[in-house]
């Protein structure tokens, strides 16, 4: 299955809107869409998200990772394995990678940490960094997206 | 310190299982799911669900690594692995122990020692408790053929390490051993890593009973009655039963008391079950071995007892002291189970994984039914072919078997092919109502049976 176009996703908003529906919450391909015509809401992702923040605990909550839009013709790099996620080598050097900047296909752009064995993360495609969509020493899930790679802005 | 937040290290229906435990006792649930179970029913009633990895089993349910850092990283206190998969491996209590997780289960050490075959006979005989005769561990085929003389055929040569039957043959004379040593030893020791057997005399004709115990890791442990799970294929059970209706009430209380003097001369930390060959004419058992983690079978020991074991599990890892006096518990009723897998047993019980398009359990007084299935569920190739227990109570065995019938006819599963055919057939035959079988009994007996009367149907009368 290919990625939905632009195009794709107006149609879907359309059809949205002409049905009698209150939401859709729709998943394909890494992306996730979440449609609503009750004003002020969110996706369950984000309501879930807000609700953790809201009691104050710790990152180390029962949440689940927020969605992750993907423009298209963007390339999205995702979690080889479940773990921690490291932006740079040690606690206190340089970030591998920051947004804007220009990589090649083997640039490391994080680590993830299982049980003290940290594997380093490739980007697979040359392009420019567009987003990194998690933060430093936060667990990430087998194939949860990690970072955006633009391939064509070069 | 009472558990607050569990992880659940496992699938399908034991982790619903798990969950329902968890949720009636208050502890928040976070479900660890391979990709393959992002969708699955203990996923949406966990409060929270991380995906460990893909779809196989090697790079997600069975990486204990990956298991204790989603625990960790969760904020869980607590891991409840389920049974098969980690369940047995003293890895992954060590992983939680040095992680400050409370693993719901017994400790690494005790883990280790009872899953060596060889050390657990040697625990069981230095407590008492009856083996059959036997060797320790044997060199090779020429050894293990002196040894048999010796024991006296039949011999059974198992893996060390051993358990569901792999590694493990029957041998009624030495060319037995001669053909198939090798062979076995080699399966152990690529399937356990340790291709180290040992030899017992073989019990024709026995039942297979286990005691369903729980203990406090203090030596205290309290038994929930026996079970008798001889109705097997190639050594899997099918069919399991609590009371065994098979014994007698004196030797079933010396039962009892092997597999808690056994339990408490180590003392043995949260549930467990002791296995035994029964041989019924003789009234006497053997030990087999121990099972470190709540088993598929113990629906049918809380069926009888009244006890919740699942959540005695995480009560008494939390250090509750929730085991009441012996005596005060007791085997009331009768409850048979029935594992419904997606197999099919017309081609040699072929896992047939596929979409349920139509499911159906029975329902009414006495019926019980585990499962994660429902209409429009994908059974995944990836896993075990179990997609239900169905476990029915009754006041006795006869009246159990009768409403056992009445509930597998009800049970429609349509879509993909499983086994509901052979249960109906078994639990119809005079011997399965007479209660005389043994563990080759399906094998031996029925299975053959029902492939004559196939054949007599197809040829038809001329």
């Amino acid at each position: 299955m290919t990625k939905p176009s632009a195009e794709d996703i107006e149609t879907l908003v359309d059809l949205f809107n002409q049905s009698d529906w209150e939401e859709m919450h729709l998943k394909i391909e890494g992306l996730e869409l979440f449609l609503s015509n009750v004003p002020g809401a969110r996706g369950p992702r984000a309501v879930a998200l807000e609700a953790a923040a809201s009691t104050g605990e710790t990152p180390h909550e029962p949440a689940a990772p927020a969605p992750v839009v993907i423009p298209e013709g963007m390339v999205v790099v995702c979690a080889p394995n479940l773990g921690t996620f490291f932006r740079a080598p040690k606690p206190g050097s340089p970030s591998y990678v920051e947004i804007g900047q220009a990589i090649e296909e083997d640039t490391e752009i994080c680590l993830i940490e299982v049980m003290k064995l940290f594997t380093p993360v490739r980007a697979g495609v040359a392009g420019v960094v567009h987003e990194i969509c998690v933060n430093d020493a936060e667990m990430v899930e087998f194939d949860q997206p990690l970072a955006i790679i633009d391939p064509s802005a070069r | 310190m009472a558990v607050k937040r569990t992880l659940v290290a496992n699938r399908g229906e034991i982790a619903v299982r798990v969950i329902r435990a968890a949720q009636a006792l208050g502890i928040e649930t976070v479900q660890a799911v391979s990709q393959a179970d992002r969708d699955s029913v203990a996923a949406r009633m966990a409060d929270r669900v991380v995906v460990i990895g893909p779809a196989p089993s090697r790079q997600s349910y069975l990486d204990a690594r990956l298991v204790v850092h989603a625990a960790k990283a969760t904020g869980c206190d607590a891991l409840h692995p389920g049974y098969g998969f980690l369940a047995e491996r003293a890895e992954l209590a060590t992983l939680c122990a040095d992680n400050g997780i409370t693993f719901i289960g017994p400790s690494a050490s005790t883990i280790d020692a009872l899953g060596d075959k060889l050390r657990a006979r040697e625990i069981a005989a230095a407590a008492g408790v009856p083996l059959a005769p036997g060797t320790d561990q044997i060199a090779d085929a020429g050894a293990a053929v002196v040894a048999a003389k010796e024991i006296r055929y039949p011999v059974v040569i198992k893996a060390s390490a051993g358990g569901g039957g792999r590694g493990m043959f029957v041998a009624r004379e030495a060319s037995d051993i001669e053909s198939s040593f090798d062979k076995a030893s080699a399966e152990a020791e690529e399937v356990f890593g340790d291709g180290t057997m040992y030899m017992e005399r073989y019990i024709e004709n026995a039942r297979h009973v286990e005691v369903q115990v729980i203990g406090d890791g203090k030596g205290r442990v309290v038994h929930y009655g026996e079970r008798d799970c001889s109705v097997q294929r190639r050594y899997q059970k099918v069919i399991e039963e609590a009371p065994c209706a098979a014994m007698p009430p004196h030797v079933r209380h010396e039962l009892h008391q092997a597999a808690v003097d056994l339990l408490s001369s180590m003392k043995y930390m949260n549930a467990g079950t002791v296995e035994f060959i029964y041989d019924a004419g003789r009234e006497a058992y053997y030990f087999i071995e121990v099972n470190t983690r709540i088993q598929v079978e113990h629906p049918v020991s809380e069926q009888v007892t009244g006890v919740d074991l699942v959540q005695a599990q995480f009560r008494i890892a939390g250090g509750e002291r929730v085991l009441g006096r012996q005596d005060q518990i007791h085997v009331t009723r009768h409850a048979i189970e029935c594992r419904i897998n997606a197999e099919d047993p017309s081609r040699g019980f072929q896992p047939c994984p596929g979409r349920i398009t139509r499911w159906r359990p029975p329902e009414g007084a006495g019926i019980r039914v585990d499962s994660h299935c429902h209409d429009g569920y994908q059974v995944p190739p990836f896993y075990d072919s179990m997609i239900a227990k169905l476990i029915v109570t009754a006041a006795d065995r006869r009246a159990t078997v009768a409403r056992l019938r009445l509930a597998l006819d009800a049970f429609q599963i349509e879509g993909l092919v499983t086994n509901l055919p052979i249960l109906r057939g078994i639990t119809a035959h005079p011997d399965f109502e007479a209660n005389t079988i043994h563990t080759r009994w399906l094998e031996h007996t029925y299975l053959p049976e029902l492939k004559m009367n196939e054949r007599e149907t197809v040829d038809g009368p001329h």
